[in-house]
């Protein structure tokens, strides 16, 4: 009869959760009320502005390094190589985004800004010593590593609204490009900068992408 | 063999997104109530951006120009898929174009063409616009008047000083002050004031009075003088004047004082306040009201203080006809076809002009107020002046001249001379002058000759008036008035105190 009355009332238990619990993926990101889904709006709108400057800024960097630096038509063509944040697994269209979890997202999204604070810094540092006063450049990159950051701590924010009980790992991707920013060879080292300007201007146009995406599906439930 | 392949390109397909056109573009005409009306265009994305679900996000662009613009019009939209025109001209055909672009992609290509027709009775216009414009002219229009009326003001006075009112000069004002009026009046034998137009034409012509060169002998009273034949110079005189002493009753009867009741007086206001600025005494007073009969006699009265007869010499240009010219008829009128002095000093004003800058005797020109009564024993000088007034200087100094002075006019209109005694060169005056000093003298007549005819008073104690009279009947009696326009002068005609020969020979020069 206990057993029978314990599995009833698990069973009791169960049903009421299932009633009273919604679908994670449908489930609002600010239990706590409209004051939390405004404050949402604003992060994300603050945050899409940075990216999309961010992005902006990356695009002019590498167009300009490309122009200054390029020793003949296609010259950097053969410098593609593999991003260090290659690894990381994003989406490659809206369907696949569409079934990711949102904070899994917003999760990816820090992931790949954090990946780009110390590449940033390198680059900075070994520009000094490219034949062509770079100082346009520099500033530029200057500039993204600074907004990079407030962009960072943004999305960390808008992750804690959207679920406080996110898990930050802090993982990042590493980067391994230092050696080639040194090198003695001159065409490599303008390969090895060229295919970092480019791989940052890819990943600050996917942040932009994932957090315009984002803020409609977080903050505007689906439809902007 | 070669390479048949190109060389490799990369291409970032986020980059090279070109999407399609917006889509459905409408054009309206809203024109809401509190506002001007404005041209909407409506557009929706390109049918496989999904801008919806945020994915891809497109911003928009618009252009739009009427049928006979040159140039487009190119507003930037941003995310939304509407567009307000506010300015656009009424009447013409607008034609509308729309792109788009992914926030980070290639411009699309413009969408199709859409056109309106924008109504001609269109109401551009804001009512609120209308009204502010209206307050702000009306402000700045009462600002300009303002300042235009307070400024205008002071131009006025700066361009067109105020005029002064008449002044007039040699005629002593304390004369009329204690003149009698009616004495002079009924002396003239005139019925009284205004007078009547039986005595126009008759005054006018027989009094002659010696006058500065545009000086009038007395002050239109009335209006009723048009028989006159002075020319009224009316226009001529307004500032200054001091016309008529002699001829404006009111300065008569003003001045003349007390004996002088002038009931009926000729209001000349400002006659009177010029009296005071005479130069030249009073010599005469008349009473205004008895002016308008004929046969008065005119009675000179000297003021208190005994100024001379004569007129000081006086180079003031006034030529104060016209508000005084009538004063000299009425001066003429009471006397009547008698010999009325006023009669005579119009006439002489009239004459003034001609003789006015010849004849300037005691060195008057204008004095129209000063009488003078001209001793005939006078001077040749003086009678050559008279007598032929272009010959003469016409200054001539008063003291070569032998005048009489008018001591009073009695209520009879008798006139009392007494010579001068310091001027008088004439010894032949001088016993004269000590026989006549009380002597009155009545104007009986005046002759054709537009000469006074004056007689003693027979009360006066002077015996010897009835003699002179006698002697100077026949002459011409004196009671000519010349007036020349420097000065007003009584000429006596037969008094013994006056010299018959030399008022004969000026009179006949003056008239002939």
């Amino acid at each position: 009869m206990d057993g029978k009355r314990q599995g009833s009332l698990l069973l009791l238990l169960l049903m009421s959760n299932l009633l009273l619990c919604k679908n994670v993926a449908s489930q609002p990101m600010c239990p706590s009320g409209s004051s939390c889904r405004v404050s949402l709006r604003d992060l994300f709108e603050r945050a899409i502005i940075l990216s999309h400057y961010i992005h902006s800024l990356s695009s002019e960097l590498s167009q300009e390094f490309d122009a200054q630096y390029s020793q003949g038509p296609e010259f950097f063509t053969q410098a593609m190589s593999m991003c260090h944040t290659a690894s990381l697994s994003t989406p490659a269209g809206k369907e696949q985004a569409h079934q990711i979890h949102q904070k899994d997202f917003v999760i990816l999204v820090i992931h790949l800004l954090r990946s780009w604070t110390e590449p940033l810094s390198h680059l900075i540092i070994e520009a000094n010593h490219l034949p062509k006063a770079p100082d346009t450049l520099i500033a530029k990159a200057m500039e993204i590593q600074e907004q990079n950051q407030r962009l960072l701590e943004g999305v960390k924010k808008i992750s804690k609204l959207v679920d406080p009980e996110i898990i930050d790992n802090g993982d990042y991707s590493v980067w391994l490009g230092l050696p080639s920013l040194q090198s003695n060879d001159l065409e490599s080292r303008l390969f090895a900068y060229h295919n970092e300007f480019r791989c940052l201007r890819r990943d600050t146009h996917k942040v932009d992408n994932y957090l315009k995406f984002l803020k409609c599906q977080i903050a505007y439930d689906g439809s902007c | 063999m070669g390479i048949s392949a190109s060389d490799e390109r990369l291409v970032d397909v986020a980059y090279i997104v070109e999407p399609n056109p917006p889509k459905n573009v409408t054009l309206e005409i809203q024109q809401p109530e509190d506002g001007k009306p404005y041209l909407w265009i409506k557009w929706v994305p390109p049918t496989l951006a999904d801008t919806a679900s945020g994915w891809l996000l497109l911003q928009y662009e618009v252009r739009l120009k009427h049928e006979k613009a040159v140039e487009w019009e190119i507003y930037f939209a941003g995310q939304q898929t509407n567009f307000k025109v506010l300015s656009f001209y009424p009447g013409y055909k607008y034609l509308v174009h729309v792109r788009c672009k992914p926030d980070h992609g290639l411009w699309s290509k413009w969408s199709e063409e859409h056109s309106i027709e924008i109504p001609s009775d269109l109401n551009m216009n804001d009512e609120t616009t209308w009204i502010f414009v209206a307050i702000l002219s009306a402000v700045i229009c009462l600002v300009m008047v303002w300042a235009v009326a307070f400024k205008g003001y002071r131009m006025m006075t700066c361009i067109l000083p105020p005029v002064p009112g008449p002044k007039i000069k040699g005629f002593d004002t304390r004369l009329l002050e204690t003149g009698k009026t009616e004495e002079f009046l009924t002396a003239f034998g005139c019925q009284g004031f205004p007078p009547t137009s039986d005595c126009e034409d008759l005054l006018v012509e027989f009094l002659e009075v010696n006058d500065s060169e545009d000086q009038q002998l007395m002050p239109s009273f009335s209006k009723k003088y048009p028989g006159q034949g002075v020319k009224f110079r009316h226009p001529d005189r307004d500032n200054d004047s001091g016309h008529g002493s002699c001829d404006s009753p009111s300065l008569l009867s003003e001045k003349c004082g007390g004996p002088w009741a002038n009931p009926r007086t000729f209001h000349i206001p400002k006659v009177i306040e010029k009296l005071e600025n005479l130069e030249a005494n009073i010599t005469c007073t008349w009473d205004p009201l008895n002016i308008s009969t004929e046969g008065k006699i005119f009675n000179f009265h000297t003021n208190g203080s005994r100024s001379s007869t004569w007129p000081l010499p006086q180079p003031s240009q006034h030529k104060p006809r016209s508000p005084y010219h009538s004063t000299a008829e009425v001066c003429k009128l009471p006397m009547g076809p008698k010999a009325a002095l006023a009669t005579v000093l119009d006439k002489s004003v009239k004459d003034a002009l001609k003789f006015s800058k010849s004849i300037e005797i005691g060195g008057e020109e204008k004095a129209v107020k000063k009488m003078e009564v001209e001793s005939f024993p006078a001077k040749t000088e003086q009678d050559t002046a008279w007598l032929l007034p272009q010959e003469k200087t016409p200054f001539i100094p008063e003291k070569t001249l032998d005048y009489v002075e008018i001591h009073k006019v009695n209520k009879d209109g008798a006139l009392s001379l007494t010579p001068k005694q310091k001027n008088s060169i004439d010894q032949t005056e001088k016993p004269q002058a000590s026989e006549i000093s009380k002597e009155y003298v009545k104007v009986v007549r005046v002759t054709d000759n537009n000469i006074l005819v004056l007689v003693p008073d027979p009360r006066a104690q002077n015996k010897e008036a009835p003699r002179s009279l006698q002697q100077n009947q026949a002459e011409k009696d004196t009671s000519c008035f010349t007036a020349t326009p420097s000065n007003c002068r009584l000429h006596l005609g037969g008094s013994d105190y006056l010299d018959p020969a030399s008022l004969t020979h000026s009179f006949h020069g003056q008239f002939e």
